[in-house]
């Protein structure tokens, strides 16, 4: 599988950093991201995760480090926990790590919506 | 009769003091520019700066998609909505308003929405927000969203008026405020 991979730039702030890669089962998504269309972005990382689930049995690990995101972005990070929610649920092992900074005590209560709203486990780890 | 005459942004009072203000196209890289600033100046009071940049983006990204007028990008043909923008500083809370043109039966809409949403609950608003997300269609989400959030971020209700002077079209205003000593 094709590793993806996007900086942030200060030119475009509005668009994270992504790193998804299938050799270590790893994948980061950091800073901000209130771009329009938020979906012309998620689309090739959403299609990413559902390659991966479908043809691997592998520990996949998502770290997001979001310090703010927008309405839409927030559609795209459910569909993205659906995938890995199947994928736990077929009986892989799947870890969901959101890192928030501790003076937004705001983003808690998102992540927790966000739990409660894709029904899975996300670690809140404070920085 | 064009309704954005005589409607520049006011300046509220003399106990608030206009951080910026812009009006014009919103586009994101422009709300960016500005979305800096905005971190600049209310940078002594990190909690509200984290809570109003979210807003701001919410608020501006409203107009962006939804303005009735609206000019077309020359890249992709896409409609990127105009209107007007203010942070002001006042007191002790921080004041972001928006302004743009909607249709007459939609500001209806908005006020409605805005009633409902200043009379709601923490807990119903939060509800509220996961039921629009399912009901949304996969691509874009309403304006509801953002208005949701504005108040659930604040803690404040939300201020809002329409300024009617055209037979179809109306412009919207809202204020959301942020106390600048938030605690949590």
């Amino acid at each position: 599988m094709k590793r993806i991979e996007f900086r942030r730039s200060l030119s475009y702030p509005y668009y994270p950093g992504v790193v998804f890669d299938a050799d270590s089962g790893v994948c980061e998504i950091t800073g901000e991201s209130y771009m329009e269309e938020a979906y012309k972005f998620y689309f090739p990382l959403i299609n990413w995760l559902k390659e991966f689930t479908e043809n691997k049995n592998e520990k996949i690990t998502l770290n997001i480090k979001l310090i703010y995101f927008n309405t839409s972005t927030t559609k795209c990070l459910l569909d993205m926990f659906e995938i890995l929610k199947k994928y736990k649920n077929k009986g892989n092992e799947v870890e969901i790590n959101w890192f928030y900074d501790k003076e937004d005590p705001d983003m808690i209560d998102e992540v927790k919506d966000f739990e409660k709203e894709a029904e899975i486990d996300i670690a809140l780890k404070g920085f | 009769m064009d309704p954005k005459k005589n409607t520049q942004m006011e300046f509220f009072n003399k106990n608030t003091r206009n951080l910026f203000y812009y009006e014009g196209p919103f586009y994101i890289d422009l709300l960016t520019i500005f979305g800096n600033h905005l971190k600049i100046y209310t940078n002594s009071f990190p909690l509200a700066q984290k809570k109003l940049f979210k807003i701001y983006v919410e608020l501006t990204q409203n107009v962006s998609y939804y303005s009735e007028e609206y000019i077309l990008s020359k890249n992709d043909n896409r409609k990127i909505g105009m209107g007007e923008m203010q942070l002001a500083d006042h007191q002790n809370q921080y004041y972001i308003t928006t302004k743009n043109i909607v249709k007459l039966q939609d500001a209806n809409i908005l006020s409605q929405r805005c009633e409902i949403i200043n009379s709601s609950s923490k807990e119903y608003l939060k509800e509220l927000k996961r039921e629009l997300r399912k009901s949304s269609p996969g691509e874009k989400y309403g304006a509801r969203i953002g208005l949701v959030s504005a108040k659930l971020i604040s803690r404040n209700n939300i201020d809002y008026s329409i300024i009617e002077n055209d037979r179809k079209y109306s412009l919207f205003k809202i204020t959301a405020k942020i106390d600048k000593n938030e605690t949590y």
